[in-house]
């Protein structure tokens, strides 16, 4: 009876596989230019900073909780970067160390914060969220850096694969690789899980969840700071605007991949890959959805009938599942 | 003419993989109480749920004052007249004791707005009724829990409700309380015409609060609404459980020059506990015995640093230590704890076996940039696993797919895997079908005479009287008595009883 | 004679009450220009406008929820009220209708998809947000309508007397309405009894399809009216109305000592809240600071508002303890 039981994980992401191949082929078809050197690569430098913000997510809805400052944080780190490089005139490469401690910092305020009080991290990152950004707007006095190094901005033009592909998207796959094996393989990453599946067993086990949990949003810090230095490159500047007023325009990015590649919300359980495909998906349509002609402005209309659907049909599956269960 | 109120004819209930309810019966008289007995597993749950509108029978009759009739949600059931009476669960905390009881039609004035005047003064009526001298202003969470329970009751009555259930209503209330409510229950009963239908595992409630009785039996009926008077103690056991009620005669230990491994001096505790000396030797087994409520979990959350110790001194090894969380417990002291709510606190039920039997040494065996293979988990659990002869299709499966049973074995496995020095098992057979908590018994045994030293919670008095070197009797957050076993059943639970009644 | 009688401080709003009374009397001390007829007036125009968005999300809160489109809806309101009246040729009473009818539907389907799905709120209401904004940019192009009729203007511009603007005669109404819905009467009660558990209220025999349902509905339709206040204020119908509610309808209810959880919420110390917010942005502007410190100290305010509630739960916590072990063993 076990055995026969399929592992709905996996028919998840094969799922979402399966539709990032449709997509491909529905677009390819019925646009122009969608398999055009030049939407392939704009659409890679899209992918890959959307899949590091999914990501960054990720690892906050792993706790049970989520990080609404995920843009404003992210945002505040790569300005705090672009200083650094453009006023400070540091290197390249400690910069970018620098940025992601910022990243990392902010992160485990929002974390220590939350395990402290044991407020839900909605309240804790909303307050957080508008703190990071006004004050890096008071720093900034919401003006960009648009000096960067060029070997930093370069990168973010350069095309590889015969031109069809930014190398940003490599750095994604990198750090989604690299999740992977921590989650599955190493005792932090299955602490991590532990806790966010159920924090009082994890806690009687012998994990201190509190700090498990600041963890987490450590990480959310790190990958929101990565994410952003990537768009800081892709742009050629550090702008504060860049992920909108209080860094909004993230949000939706950031719930869609991985709710798409099967996180739970309640907590306890990670799928790398599943947000990775969660995200190519998202910026496949938004991107096909541009090419339609269906004008920009429907297109936040038609990711919010996405996220819908996904859930809905998340719902769907668990409850046929029950059925199925039931039934045999 | 018969005078029943609610009869169960041949209801059989199907899950998956089990029958939980085959054909049973049963019969409410008018005006009685009667009880409802069974092991966990038995079916009275299930019997319960169908009563109360949760569940639906796959076949058989359910009648109401002999009529037939289907109910399909709880509040129909309660429309239909029949209340349960949960623990606590069944009231709004913030809201006031007189909003509480008259919530489902609270009185209004001619705007349509509540009249709270009229609320407290007609929810008094029903308090006094159950005897019951408090304020319906005060605030539902500031009563304790006897009184809540009560405060459900008089709104089950308010609501005009002819049938009560009542599902383990003493399991946290002192003797004094007890006794109260079963005062007010005889009362409502006469004056209200009110039915009970009264679920315990405490057999001397049984005798003293009820007329009628059904057991159940995997499933099945063991007896249908028999007249207690006809049936003894020792009848219902064997009803229930198949068999004699029996105690392992574990040999006496032999337990010379025993090294003392832990000792609390005048331990209070932010929770209350107040002055607990207590020591533990190297191979001992101590039970804590007492109510659900005397403290002895809490103090176990004591000692693995999840509440606030006042004053006074833990010892370990002669050592004096400071404990502040389970993790500095099991890393340092090597102290393990076995939740009595494995469901919660013992597994994690979307993990697999594998996960949930490795999880306390991920941090003692990983290598190299901490990395952990499945291999060197599954070579370190293995043995344990197979030891405790866990049912499993493979390492593999969710843990929530597994039996009540093999589920309290992996919770076992991953603190043998640990290798404690001291373990706290808490409640280690509650809800386990009788194979396995022999089973369980023989392997405490065996640990401490590996020399583990083990510190059992337990309300099961033979399961105490059968395991521990020690009884230690807890009450109202003290100790109350320490009494060495002589594994003799009636001289011991004599002795066990007189310090928590005296 | 007992002028405060004892109970006053143990409530929610009694403490707010103090410092909103001190803030007014500090800021007037070092800035007499506070208590102006017209910084009034600006005072009691942001109070209006707040008031009502707080309202809106404080009854989701109510039921243990959280509503992210409130904005959203506000944004969709406003911008159908003005172009129904600019391009479709809308009467005002018709427009307001109509608008008010958009709020009630929008709040119905994030209660209905809700209660039905069994998803939380937070993560429908991020796709609603989505959806009603980008109906509102699909429909508006991103472009204002800044046709508004005379007395729409006059409206939002009016004082009845001295500083007291036309505009907060309505929120007005609406707390009233708020406390009395939450205080005295049946369903709200039962929103309540939802937000402090779903379980009991079940088995108290309280339908959540109702109660959930009836609060987004009621927020939607709060959101309504704070879309078009802004119309009325503003003079016209910008696309980006609502995008900046979020964290002030989170703010208001927060300092005023709800808890998210749900179960308990405070109209009155709610709108001190909203006073509270008023009080400090506006002290900002007069002392000439950088308009960005509002939104930083907003954030500071939510965290302390937060620790502070959890310290007295705690404190709470504690006592009944106490309490109850006493009781116990008397």
């Amino acid at each position: 009876m076990f055995k026969r039981l399929p592992n709905f994980a996996v028919t998840n992401q094969f799922g979402l596989f399966l539709l990032v191949i449709f997509f491909v082929l529905f677009f390819s078809f019925f646009t122009d230019g969608f398999s055009s050197r030049f939407n392939l690569f704009a659409l890679s430098r899209v992918v890959a900073i959307d899949i590091m913000i999914g990501l960054a997510m990720m690892v906050v809805i792993l706790t049970g909780g989520l990080n609404l400052s995920l843009g404003a944080l992210g945002v505040s780190a790569a300005m705090f970067g672009g200083w650094l490089m453009e006023t400070v005139g540091i290197p390249i490469i400690p910069a970018m160390l620098l940025t992601l401690a910022m990243g990392g910092f902010l992160g485990w305020i929002n974390g220590y914060v939350t395990v402290k009080t044991g407020v839900h991290s909605f309240i804790v990152t909303l307050a957080t969220m508008s703190i990071y950004f006004g004050m890096m707007t008071l720093f900034t006095e919401a003006e960009a850096f648009r000096k960067l190094p060029e070997t930093f901005t370069d990168f973010g033009s350069l095309k590889i694969f015969n031109k069809y592909v930014s190398p940003l998207l490599l750095v994604s796959i990198f750090f989604v690789f690299l999740l992977f094996y921590f989650f599955k393989f190493t005792d932090l990453g299955r602490k991590l899980i532990a806790a966010g599946a159920n924090p009082d067993a994890a806690e009687l086990s012998g994990i201190s969840v509190g700090q498990m949990f600041i963890y987490c949003h450590i990480l959310s810090g790190l990958l929101a700071a990565v994410a952003a230095l990537m768009l800081t490159s892709r742009i050629g500047a550090a702008i504060p605007s860049m992920a909108g007023n209080l860094g909004f325009d993230w949000l939706l990015p950031a719930f869609l991949a991985p709710v798409l590649g099967g996180t739970l919300l309640s907590g306890g359980k990670v799928t790398v890959f599943g947000t990775m495909l969660g995200a190519i998906l998202v910026t496949l349509i938004t991107n096909g959805l541009y090419l339609i002609e269906i004008g920009e402005f429907w297109i936040r209309f038609f990711l919010g009938i996405i996220l819908l659907l996904a859930v809905l049909l998340d719902k769907a599956r668990e409850f046929f599942a029950q059925k199925s269960n039931v039934l045999s | 003419m018969n005078n029943l109120c609610l009869e169960i004819k041949e209801a059989s209930k199907k899950f998956p993989g089990v029958l939980a309810l085959h054909n049973a019966d049963f019969k409410l008289k008018k005006g009685s109480i009667h009880a409802l007995l069974g092991e966990n597993g038995a079916g009275k749950s299930t019997l319960i749920k169908i009563i109360t509108g949760l569940y639906k029978q796959d076949s058989g009759k359910l009648l109401i004052n002999n009529v037939e009739t289907s109910l399909n949600s709880p509040t129909e059931a309660q429309n239909r007249g029949i209340s349960v009476v949960h623990q606590e669960r069944n009231l709004i905390r913030r809201f006031s004791v007189g909003e509480n009881l008259l919530l489902n039609d609270l009185p209004k004035n001619k705007f349509g707005l509540i009249n709270y005047k009229l609320v407290f003064e007609r929810s008094k009526e029903w308090l006094e009724l159950m005897d019951l001298n408090i304020d319906p202003r005060t605030v539902v969470s500031d009563l304790t829990v006897a009184k809540m329970q009560l405060c459900e009751i008089a709104k089950a009555l308010s609501i005009k409700s002819k049938i009560l259930l009542l599902d383990e209503p003493t399991s946290s209330l002192s003797p004094q309380e007890t006794e109260h409510l079963f005062t007010v229950l005889q009362k409502i009963v006469r004056e209200e015409d009110v039915s009970i239908v009264f679920v315990s595992h405490k057999l001397e409630e049984v005798f003293e609060l009820c007329d009628q009785v059904t057991v159940l039996r995997d499933g099945k009926n063991a007896c249908t609404s028999e007249s207690i008077n006809k049936l003894t103690r020792q009848n219902l056991v064997k009803l229930m459980i198949g068999r004699e009620e029996q105690i392992i005669k574990s040999e006496k230990k032999v337990v010379s020059d025993q090294k003392t491994v832990l000792r609390l001096e005048k331990i209070n505790t932010e929770l209350g506990h107040h002055d607990i000396n207590l020591t533990l030797g190297k191979g001992e087994i101590i039970g804590l015995y007492g109510l659900v409520g005397s403290g002895r979990t809490e103090l176990a959350k004591c000692l693995l640093g999840l509440e606030k110790i006042v004053s006074g001194q833990i010892k370990i090894n002669g050592n004096e230590v400071r404990l502040d969380s389970p993790k500095t417990a099991l890393d340092r002291f090597k102290i393990g704890y076995i939740s009595e709510d494995r469901k919660k606190e013992g597994l994690i039920l979307m993990h697999n076996v594998l996960e949930n039997a490795g999880i306390t040494i991920w941090s003692k065996i990983k290598s190299f940039l901490s990395f952990l293979s499945d291999k060197a988990i599954h070579a370190k659990v293995d043995p344990f696993i197979r030891e405790l002869e866990v049912k499993t299709p493979s390492y593999s499966q969710l843990i929530s797919n597994l039996s009540g049973g093999n589920q309290q074995k992996i919770s076992v496995a991953k603190w043998l895997a640990a290798g404690t020095d001291i373990l706290i098992i808490d409640e280690p057979t509650v809800g386990i079908d009788i194979k396995t908590k022999s089973y369980i018994h023989e392997l405490i045994i065996g640990l401490a005479k590996k020399g583990t030293s083990i510190v059992l919670i337990s309300s099961d008095m033979p399961e105490m009287i059968s395991l521990a070197d020690r009884v230690i009797v807890m009450k109202n957050f003290k100790i109350e008595g320490n009494e060495p076993n002589s594994h003799n059943y009636a001289d011991m639970s004599s002795k066990i009883m007189a310090y928590i009644h005296d | 004679m007992n002028f405060f009688p004892q109970e006053y401080f143990k409530k929610d709003w009694f403490g707010l009450l103090i410092v909103v009374l001190m803030s007014g009397v500090i800021i007037s001390f070092f800035k007499p220009a506070f208590l102006s007829s017209f910084n009034l007036y600006v005072l009691m125009l942001s109070v209006s406008l707040w008031l009502v968005v707080a309202m809106s999300q404080m009854i989701i809160i109510a039921i243990g929820q959280m509503n992210l489109s409130v904005g959203a809806i506000g944004g969709l309101v406003a911008i159908s009220f003005t172009g129904l009246m600019e391009v479709h040729g809308f009467s005002i009473p018709y427009a307001i209708l109509t608008g008010l009818l958009i709020g009630l539907f929008c709040g119905f389907i994030n209660g209905f998809l809700t209660v039905k799905t069994g998803i939380s709120a937070f993560i429908i209401t991020l796709a609603t947000l989505y959806i009603f904004k980008g109906m509102n940019l699909g429909i508006t192009e991103a472009q204002p309508f800044y046709q508004i009729p005379e007395s729409i203007k006059n409206f939002g511009n009016a004082k009845i007397i001295g500083p007291v603007p036309y505009l907060i005669i309505i929120p007005i109404i609406i707390t009233v309405m708020m406390w009395l819905l939450m205080n005295k009467t049946q369903s709200g009660r039962n929103m309540l009894a939802y937000g402090n558990s779903v379980q009991s209220s079940e088995l108290m025999g309280i339908s959540p399809t109702k109660v959930v349902i009836t609060a987004h509905v009621i927020s939607g339709f709060l959101a309504a009216i704070g879309g078009m206040l802004v119309v009325c204020r503003l003079q016209l119908g910008t696309p980006n109305i609502g995008d900046s509610w979020l964290l002030p309808s989170f703010a208001a209810p927060v300092i005023g000592g709800a808890v998210l959880a749900g179960g308990k919420v405070d109209v009155i110390a709610t709108t001190l809240g909203v006073i509270i917010v008023a009080i400090i942005s506006q002290a900002l502007v007069i002392f000439k600071i950088d308009p960005f410190f509002v939104q930083i100290l907003l954030g500071f305010m939510i965290l302390i508002a937060v620790f502070i509630n959890r310290y007295r739960e705690y404190k709470e916590e504690r006592r009944k303890k106490i309490f109850i072990y006493e009781a116990s063993h008397e």
